[in-house]
């Protein structure tokens, strides 16, 4: 049935790339997704008339009302969704509020992460169907998608993204599940870092909606500003998360990955960068630049504090690729895709070509592949969906809505792969 | 994961010519209108590798390809006093990085449904540039799995 009703080209699939730090979801075939929005969700409990309930407020503006208790929280655990009550609210959100689409009207892709595990997809593919009767569904690993974006059926994907960085073998689009390796290090991971470091230096960060007004003050002089002071009562998750946005704007402002191992002689010669905390607080960062990320490729230079990464992206990649089958190895080191927002970072590729060079073995040929620009990085997996989707040659592959009736809920398992 | 893009039969065919009659050198296949693969380019039997690798690119810089030849180069094996000629056949994809991400996905995601349907290709070579796509490169990977 699936191929007779959806043989056109012009189907209107929408593609939904579910990441810790954003969600994107927009309709396939277009360049950029239409909606790029946080994960990250505002839970409070309405007593307006008499009864108590509870609401959602999802989106970046709502999310960012100052609200009398409510908590910041996500519906996401490892890339998997935890939280369903959660996350019915946040696709009923995407579909009536951001891109005002009948579910019953669009196929639907949803990128998922490689390590998904079978109850996971069944779960999900039981809601789409039950609750929102989308008329076909398809579950792609987010590997394999950046991987056909790049040009690549087979290689190795080194994603990383908000809360872990993963080595990912890809072999002609299907994912090696066993030889898959992440670590807990990520954007998150940084973002963590940095406030930290600027906790110990005594910089306190101070997010823009609690600035009411600020002078003008000389370089590293302590910030002359007005706190705004808020009636309601505002959440500890809340305000981590205002707290995080700035720490974000700071990594990609500020941290640099140092070229080599990090040295403290020589990154004291590279130029530092200036940078202004929204409380007005400015001041020069050397060192630290590349102090900060160092424990992402270096463990033990960590600062001890938080969680540890055990394994830089180098040994995670010479790990996974270890892993691997022996006849694939060299097409593994011979085409390394990067991707993930946390790749970014300046100096990232740079950093990951020089610990790998040193680890190559000398029969095999090494070559890095990352699409150019920040953009295309962010929204590899989407971008990779949205044009599968709008192939005419796809159409064939989705779990119709007859085939799900027929074979229930475990289909998705036999179909995507 | 596959794109569900078919593989025509002519591509078959001339598969056959090339690996049981030896009748052309190579052949560069194409997807037709998103849909299925088929053949773009014979090369006839005398043709040289530079040719093959103008006809991949004859699309220009935006545009992805397979690639079929018939490899043939000098191989000795260890403990003989000659050097004989070794024939291999190689099925090579052509991506660019200067392609738009729309071909690359479509080139890549079919690469599985050719492979398939040839049957008896030595070697798998996933190209981007120049440097993957030479003859000496394509050389050192047929080599590599030659005994010594």
């Amino acid at each position: 049935m699936s191929g007779a009703v959806y043989g056109g080209d012009e189907v209107g699939a929408l593609v939904f790339d579910i990441g810790h730090n954003t969600t994107r979801a927009g309709f396939g075939g277009e360049d950029s997704p239409k909606l790029d929005i946080p994960s990250t969700i505002g839970v409070w409990l309405d007593s307006h008339d008499d009864v108590t309930q509870k609401r959602y407020n999802i989106g970046i503006t709502s999310i960012n009302v100052r609200r009398s208790e409510m908590e910041l929280t996500t519906f996401l655990k490892d890339g998997m969704v935890e939280n369903w009550e959660i996350f019915e609210n946040f696709l009923d959100y995407i579909y009536t509020n951001a891109l005002r689409a009948i579910p019953n009207d669009h196929p639907l892709l949803i990128t998922e992460p490689p390590w998904v595990t079978h109850p996971k997809r069944e779960q999900l593919t039981e809601l789409m169907f039950e609750k929102y009767n989308v008329p076909a569904l398809y579950l792609a690993k987010n590997a394999s998608l950046a991987a056909f974006a790049n040009g690549r059926p087979t290689c190795l994907v080194v994603d990383s993204g908000a809360t872990h960085t993963s080595a990912v073998p890809v072999h002609d689009g299907f994912v090696l599940t066993q030889a898959v390796v992440k670590s807990p290090a990520g954007g998150d991971y940084l973002s963590a870092q940095c406030r930290n470091y600027l906790n110990e230096k005594g910089i306190e960060i101070v997010p823009p909606c609690m600035v009411a007004s600020k002078e003008i003050t000389k370089s590293e002089e302590a910030a002359n500003f007005k706190r705004r002071v808020y009636q309601a009562k505002l959440t500890d998750s809340w305000h981590n998360y205002m707290v995080r946005q700035v720490m974000q704007d700071f990594q990609a402002s500020v941290l640099q990955v140092s070229d080599n191992l990090y040295d403290e002689e020589v990154v004291k010669t590279m130029p530092a960068i200036h940078y202004e905390f929204p409380n007005g607080f400015h001041k020069d960062f050397g060192v630290e630049r590349f102090k900060i990320p160092e424990p992402l490729f270096n463990p033990v230079a960590g600062i001890k504090s938080g969680i540890q990464p055990t394994l830089g992206v180098g040994p995670l990649v010479t790990t996974s690729v270890g892993m691997c089958d022996i006849d694939i190895r060299p097409a593994m080191y011979g085409s390394v895709v990067v991707t993930g927002g946390n790749s970014n970072l300046q100096g990232f590729t740079e950093r990951l070509n020089r610990d790998l060079a040193a680890k190559t073995p000398p029969s095999m040929r090494l070559k890095i592949i990352s699409a150019p620009g920040a953009t295309e990085r962010k929204f590899g997996a989407w971008s990779g969906g949205s044009i599968l989707t709008s192939l005419g040659s796809f159409q064939q592959l989705w779990v119709s809505k007859q085939e799900y009736d027929d074979g229930g809920k475990a289909i998705v398992q036999s179909k995507c792969l | 994961m596959a794109s569900g893009v078919t593989v025509s039969d002519a591509c078959k065919t001339t598969y056959e010519e090339i690996k049981k009659d030896k009748k052309h050198r190579y052949v560069i296949f194409f997807i037709k209108d998103e849909r299925q693969i088929d053949v773009e380019v014979i090369g006839a039997r005398d043709e040289e590798y530079d040719q093959f690798l103008q006809n991949l690119q004859a699309g220009g810089a935006g545009e992805c390809r397979y690639g079929l030849y018939d490899f043939e180069y000098m191989h000795q094996c260890q403990g003989t006093s000659e050097s004989s000629k070794k024939q291999k056949l190689f099925l090579m994809s052509w991506c660019p990085d200067t392609a738009k991400v729309k071909k690359k996905m479509l080139y890549s995601s079919s690469f599985d449904a050719l492979k398939k349907s040839l049957v008896g290709v030595q070697k798998y070579i996933q190209a981007t540039d120049l440097s993957e796509a030479s003859q000496e490169a394509v050389e050192e990977k047929l080599r590599a799995t030659d005994r010594q």
